[in-house]
């Protein structure tokens, strides 16, 4: 018995091959997920047991400050730790923000970049690629990558603001890797010496203090003696611990992303499942005989059931095992890439852990055995007198009640899933219970499939069956022939479109949704804001914009955090200067009502403090200490974009004195063109270097950039699990062709020309691919739609009909794709060969 | 009188109307020492409007014969016309557009398509040319097999002679130059095979159809006007007006 397995598998290595290759690229994709983060883990620590071997002990703040700040280390604590018995040297490491100027004179980039300080000796951590330390208090350092981007070269000369914006000149020493420091590595950093960086920053306090121990002091003896002269309010941990510490919250990092990823794994595996349980029955419908005859000549069903997940445990070795070589090209040619990018990323070599070796094998066995299961166990049904009948019997399919009932109940457990998640209030749960709802509506569709693949043949076959003639009619009429085959194949498909309608739908709506929201609330044309967010412009600015014959329309709004209510809870408390014609909409009145002593407050407000309209609500101000204000109206900041309290004017000076202003909106004067009215704001934000210019267009363009490129990433990842069900069409045709290579002969002598039978075959995979598609676009737009409703409130639901159009074309001619071997060894078969075979 | 005479009589005869016409034909499978000559120099003419059966031991060459005869087989020597046309040297594309125009088929066994019913099948060869049936003809050919009540039916609904009878109904739809059957009764038996053969001979006498069968058996070799008998690749005798008494009596002869 085995050895006819394994003939009838080196016959076929063609199929083999292709059966295999579907699993091949599940297992190859989980493994190069695993590859990519246990290579970016192992770096990880790497790196940091280098940094370990550097220090003996770190001091933070103890976790779980009540503060919403960052906790930091006093500088007092500093010295306590210097006079620690055993401890060599300590140093205490700053990081705040000093914005770097840029070359034309305003702050570089969109955030303020970190200031950090460069400690000197041994316990130096940074890692300086060019140049040296700053040495002295009027010597800098840049980030690599800052450097390369704003283009300083050391030796020249940069200018850095002060936490009081005041600029100050440093001369560039040299250059610096941040490493793994995810914060500095976004913004970019300068670094000083430590107490340049004190006064640059204005943090007197410290992040963390680093420790050397004395010479023959243990990392525990010298953690343990800090420990006890420090008291409970400061964690101590050895170096390597320390190190073990930050290892182990990257690495939480990183099963972020393998979490992510394998995701879309598992969809891959799910829809490479589908193909090979379609393979396997699709095989043992074609030896059926062969099978009767093994049977007539007495091996057992066992034997008979045995033999075929024989194949089904071959298949799956050698696709697990070509999957984990794809995995390991995989996970370096990612790694390759994402470290060209200039990802932060440490380098090392890219490791296959066998973890992953064991897991890939596994899954890939385990799905191939699993899929072939179903049809081993129909292997054993086959009569021993089957291989007396002269002709396979053409399977006819009739929608089973089981079938039927098992359908109808998913579906209404779906459709009523979602339906009650659409009355449920936006949010988290909401969305669950639609994916839910999806997950058993295409459940119901995959048992359904049979039974609709027949009607939806002849929908999508209707043109080209009047387009191609016979070839065309051939071909609807042989797509619908094994409505079970045709399902299952088109199914495999339908998972990947459906999902990329999906992520289309939901990104088309959340795009309009936004735009939407962005024209109510920045009905603008620019506007002005301080590089750093929690920092305000001169008011100055807004004087000068107001004053330009271009402009028109300036609105300013200025704010800053206070206690408001009875306990220690800090809102915003805000004003705006705006033409009369600005009007915030309210729940209730007009924003007239807003009058001295009195606010509008923010819905998350009220609800906060429990108030309600017509409740005076205690205010602590820097400037006229405790004021009591009448709520007059609320608002909904997604529809005003106000601060979360906001007073008149006067009353908002008279309480905290000169802000400035957190955010200047500008239009620009009917008849002035785009060009010239960003010149004039741009000249008027020219004296004030962290004022930052956006256009709406730019707001809306950032948007859509990071949409677009989550889009393409997640139709990316999912066109793995599309090409696998390619695979699918692909075999099932190969397959199909073999079956019915007499067929094929037969309208070759009849006078059918190698052409128009590629055709044929061309037309029918075309039709499955269509099939598949459309069943995917109905199912994805509707619980895209679904999806979307759960998201917010309000959604301008948006059909991105040219991306789902697409999806429709691409698949069928993917489908076409598929066909192309198939028809190719259909059509050059010879014709006397082929009616003469079995 | 000797066999090669009469053979030669025959070819004279038959040049003047041959439907079909084969030259020095041969056919080699194979290279080297594995080679096998099927056909070893076949001069032979069909005539039209005749019913010819080929007969002879199995392994003699009959099925190439055939399919070189049809265009289904490329030849190694020799030439062979269907009509004015010579197929030697036709591509495929050519070969296939002649068999669509001039030539019907009925195998064996699978004759039909199994998705399309018995009507769809009969006019299946017209629809690939892109003819319209002839409606009287399609009347009469469904009338001839006695299939009108059958139309409908899918092949697997039909029994093996009815199958074989819209197999010859769809051969004779596109009135081709000439029908090659090979063992057109093959899985018959034998009063369903007796129906085949006399639509086949009715088809010839009253629709002036020329038709070429392969048979092994005598009684099926007695329905024609004509028999040839081939061995080891060769034509080594015929017979005229055969009973399948002369048939087997030349069979005997030949395996002798
Ligand atoms: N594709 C092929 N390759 C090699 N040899 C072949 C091939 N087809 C036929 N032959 C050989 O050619 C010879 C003639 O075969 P053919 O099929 O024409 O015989 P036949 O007279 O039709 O026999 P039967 O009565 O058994 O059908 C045989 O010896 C056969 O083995
Ligand atoms: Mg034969």
């Amino acid at each position: 018995m085995l050895k006819t397995t394994l003939a009838g598998l080196r016959a076929h290595k063609l199929r083999l091959l292709l059966t295999s290759l579907a699993i091949a690229l599940g297992v190859g994709f989980i493994a190069g997920t695993f590859v990519l983060t246990d290579t970016i883990d192992a770096g990880f620590t790497q790196k940091f047991s280098a940094a370990a071997d550097r220090i003996d002990a770190a001091v933070t703040p103890a976790p779980g400050e009540r503060s919403r700040e960052e906790p930091l280390v006093p500088a007092a604590v500093l010295e306590k730790v210097r006079a620690v018995g055993g401890v060599a040297d300590a140093q205490g490491l700053v990081q705040g923000t000093s914005a770097l100027m840029g070359k034309d004179g305003k702050v570089a980039g969109d955030y303020p970049t970190a200031g950090v300080s460069i400690v000197e000796g041994s316990l130096n951590r940074t890692l300086i690629t060019s140049g040296s330390a700053p040495k002295t208090p009027a010597e800098a350092v840049l980030d690599e990558n800052t450097a390369r981007i704003r283009g300083f070269a050391v030796g020249e000369t940069i200018t850095v603001l002060d936490s009081e914006e005041v600029k100050h000149e440093f001369t560039l020493v040299g250059l610096f890797d941040v490493g793994l420091n995810q914060e500095l590595g976004f913004t970019g950093a300068v670094g000083f010496t430590t107490g340049m960086a004190q006064s640059m920053t204005g943090e007197k306090a410290f992040r963390e203090i680093d420790v050397a121990a004395a010479e023959g002091v243990t990392q525990e003896a010298v953690r343990d003696s800090i420990a006890a002269a420090l008291g409970p309010d400061y964690q101590v941990k050895t170096g390597k611990d320390y190190a073990d510490a930050l290892a182990r919250q990257n690495g939480a990092d990183t099963q972020m992303i393998t979490m992510g990823l394998l995701m879309f794994g598992l969809v891959a595996m799910f829809v490479a499942a589908l193909v090979i349980y379609n393979t396997f029955n699709i095989l043992v419908a074609q030896r059926t005989r062969e099978m009767a005859l093994l049977r007539c000549i007495g091996a057992t069903r066992g034997q008979v059931f045995g033999s075929i997940v024989l194949e089904s445990v071959v298949v799956g070795l050698l696709s697990s095992v070509l999957g984990l070589l794809l995995g390991y090209g995989l996970g370096a040619g990612a790694l390759a890439v994402l470290t060209s990018v200039g990802a932060p990323l440490p380098s090392a070599t890219a490791a296959l852990a066998p973890r992953t070796i064991v897991l890939g094998l596994l899954i890939g066995l385990v799905v191939t055995v699993g899929a072939a299961l179903l049809p081993a166990r129909s292997a054993t049904r086959v009569a021993p007198i089957a291989a007396l009948r002269t002709q396979v019997e053409e399977h006819t399919f009739r929608a089973g009640l089981i079938r039927v009932v098992f359908a109808s109940l998913f579906l209404v457990a779906g459709v009523g899933a979602t339906v009650a998640a659409l009355g449920m209030e936006p949010g988290q749960a909401a969305l669950i219970v639609v994916m839910v709802g999806g997950s058993l509506v295409f459940l119901g569709v995959l048992t359904l499939g049979p039974v609709i693949v027949k009607p939806l043949g002849a929908f999508v076959g209707w043109l080209p069956a009047r387009l191609f003639k016979v070839p065309g009619r051939l071909a609807v009429d042989n797509s619908r022939r094994n409505p079970k085959r045709s399902a299952t194949t088109t199914v495999a498909l339908t998972v990947g479109v459906t999902l990329m309608t999906l992520i289309a739908v939901l990104t088309g709506t959340m795009r309009a949704t936004y735009t939407q929201k962005l024209d109510d609330q920045f009905p603008v044309d620019y506007m002005v804001q301080p590089q750093a967010r929690d920092s305000g412009l001169p008011r100055a600015l807004a004087e000068d914009l107001r004053s330009r014959p271009e402009l028109t329309g300036v609105a300013a709004f200025r704010q800053t955090m206070a206690k408001v209510g009875k306990g220690e809870d800090e809102y915003e408390v805000g004003t705006f200067v705006a033409p009369a014609d600005f009007r915030p909409e309210l729940v209730t009145g007009s924003i007239d009502v807003l009058r001295p002593g009195t606010a509008v407050v923010a819905d998350y407000v009220v609800k906060g403090l429990g108030l309600k309209v017509g409740d005076r609500v205690a205010v602590r101000t820097a400037k006229a200490g405790a004021v009591e204000l009448t709520v007059v109206s609320t608002f909904d900041p997604e529809v005003a974009d106000l601060a979360g309290v906001t007073v008149p004017e006067e009353d908002f000076e008279r309480y905290f004195g000169a802000v400035g202003d957190s955010r200047v909106l500008v239009n620009a004067r009917d008849g002035v063109s785009p060009e010239r009215a960003r010149e004039v704001v741009e000249a008027a934000a020219q004296p004030y270097p962290t004022a930052k210019v956006a256009s709406s267009t730019e707001v809306r363009g950032e948007f859509d950039e990071a949409l677009d490129m989550m889009l393409m990433i997640i139709t990316g990842l999912l066109g793995l699990a599309v090409l696998i069900s390619l695979l699918g069409i692909a075999n099932t045709l190969s397959l199909s062709v073999h079956e019915r290579t007499r067929e094929s002969a037969l309208l070759r002598a009849l006078g059918l020309t190698r052409p128009q039978l590629r055709w044929m075959l061309s037309v029918e995979a075309l039709i499955l691919g269509l099939i598949g598609a459309l069943v995917g676009v109905v199912l994805g737009v509707t619980f895209g739609w679904a999806a979307a409703q759960t998201m917010t409130e309000e959604v301008a639901f948006r059909l991105p009909v040219p991306q789902i159009l697409a999806f429709v074309v691409l698949s069928g001619l993917a489908g076409v794709l598929a066909a192309v071997l198939p028809a190719r060894r259909a059509a050059r078969a010879s014709i006397v060969g082929s009616l003469a075979s079995g | 009188m000797t066999i090669t005479g009469e053979v030669g009589a025959w070819n004279a005869r038959g040049d003047a109307a041959a439907a079909v016409v084969a030259r020095g034909l041969t056919k080699v499978y194979g290279q080297g020492d594995a080679a096998v000559h099927a056909l070893r120099g076949v001069d032979i003419s069909f005539a039209t409007g005749a019913f010819t059966a080929i007969m002879g031991p199995s392994g003699s060459g009959k099925s190439t014969l055939m399919h070189c005869l049809a265009g289904l087989d490329t030849v190694s020597g020799g030439q062979v016309h269907i009509g004015d046309v010579e197929l030697t040297g036709l591509n495929d594309k050519q070969l296939t557009l002649l068999r669509r125009e001039r030539i019907g088929f009925i195998f064996q066994a699978f004759n039909l398509l199994p998705t399309l019913t018995a009507e769809q099948n009969i006019r299946l060869p017209l629809e690939i040319a892109g003819r319209q049936a002839d409606r009287d003809l399609f009347d009469r050919v469904v009338e001839t097999v006695g299939l009108r009540d059958r139309l409908g039916h899918k092949p697997a609904e039909l029994s093996g002679g009815q199958q074989q009878r819209v197999a010859v109904a769809r051969a004779l739809i596109s009135k081709p130059q000439v029908i090659f059957a090979d063992e057109p009764t093959g899985n018959l038996d034998s009063r369903s095979g007796a129906e085949v053969l006399s639509f086949l001979r009715t088809s010839v006498h009253e629709l002036g159809q020329t038709i070429v069968m392969v048979t092994h058996d005598p009684v099926a070799a007695s329905y024609a006007d004509r028999v040839v008998f081939l061995r080891d690749g060769l034509l080594v005798s015929e017979l005229v007006r055969p009973t399948p008494q002369s048939v087997l009596d030349t069979l005997m002869k030949l395996e002798a």
